[in-house]
């Protein structure tokens, strides 16, 4: 089956990222396919490349990106993303900021990505904040 | 195309958790989704009139809720008890329409996907 997954949850504010990723896994393993991870609401700053892990402390942001190396598409809000600060390249000079904070593996997308993945996949399932 | 179910059920300006779904469910409409929205336990306060989001910096949810027609998004359900217990009187434009939980239950069940949810 094709899946759509949406995290909602922040780093450290919940356990979306945890129970999304342990979903996400599971799901890969008995080989059926995720067309995209969707972050919206705080669920963007999953994708902030700035994160440090506290040692003894699982790393979420690598276990994404594993994902992503696994040609799962980890999509961000675009809207929700620049204004909580989650920024890529692109976004970096259009808005002459600083730096830029996307991490790898990551792409900022319009809210039609995310009613596209739900219309083009069998389930869509929301970890909530 | 999908049946899309957008719940809204935090207060209207403890965070932009509104806002945002209702921007989704715009954009649902857009995409030719059937989109309805249900509003329930605190979400209900969105529903008031005369809401002034501009005076804390943010924007209006019942202005956002007025430019829903716009986007053919008419169907929007409101938790009954949920308006009761807070003892509000609901006479928002656009109409909105007040469910039992059963009725709630039997809209949920008809929509291929549920958008919003609370733990």
């Amino acid at each position: 089956m094709k899946y759509t997954l949406a995290i909602h949850g922040a780093p450290y504010a919940s356990q979306s990222a945890q129970h999304g990723l342990a979903l996400a896994q599971a799901l890969l393993a008995q080989e059926h396919t995720i067309e995209r991870v969707f972050f919206f609401h705080e669920g963007v700053y999953q994708a902030l490349s700035t994160r440090v892990v506290p040692q003894g402390e699982e790393d979420l942001l690598s276990k994404w990106q594993e994902l992503g190396q696994h040609g799962v598409e980890l999509a961000v809000c675009i809207a929700g993303g620049i204004k909580r600060g989650v920024i890529s390249e692109e976004e970096r000079q259009r808005y002459e900021k600083q730096s830029s904070s996307l991490a790898e593996h990551f792409t900022l997308v319009g809210l039609g990505q995310l009613i596209s993945a739900i219309n083009e996949t069998d389930r869509y399932i929301e970890f909530p904040a | 195309m999908k049946k899309m179910l957008f719940v809204i059920s935090n207060t209207p300006y403890a965070n932009t958790h509104n806002a945002e779904l209702l921007e989704a469910a715009m954009v649902g409409a857009v995409f030719d989704g059937i989109v309805s929205i249900l509003f329930r336990d605190d979400g209900v306060y969105s529903l008031l009139p005369d809401q002034h989001g501009e005076l804390i910096g943010q924007k209006t949810i019942s202005k956002m809720l007025s430019a829903l027609p716009t986007y053919e998004v008419e169907r929007l359900f409101a938790c009954a008890d949920s308006i009761t217990k807070r003892a509000l009187t609901i006479t928002s434009s656009p109409e909105v329409v007040a469910l039992s939980l059963a009725e709630q239950t039997r809209l949920i069940a008809e929509q291929d996907v549920v958008i919003g949810a609370q733990l």
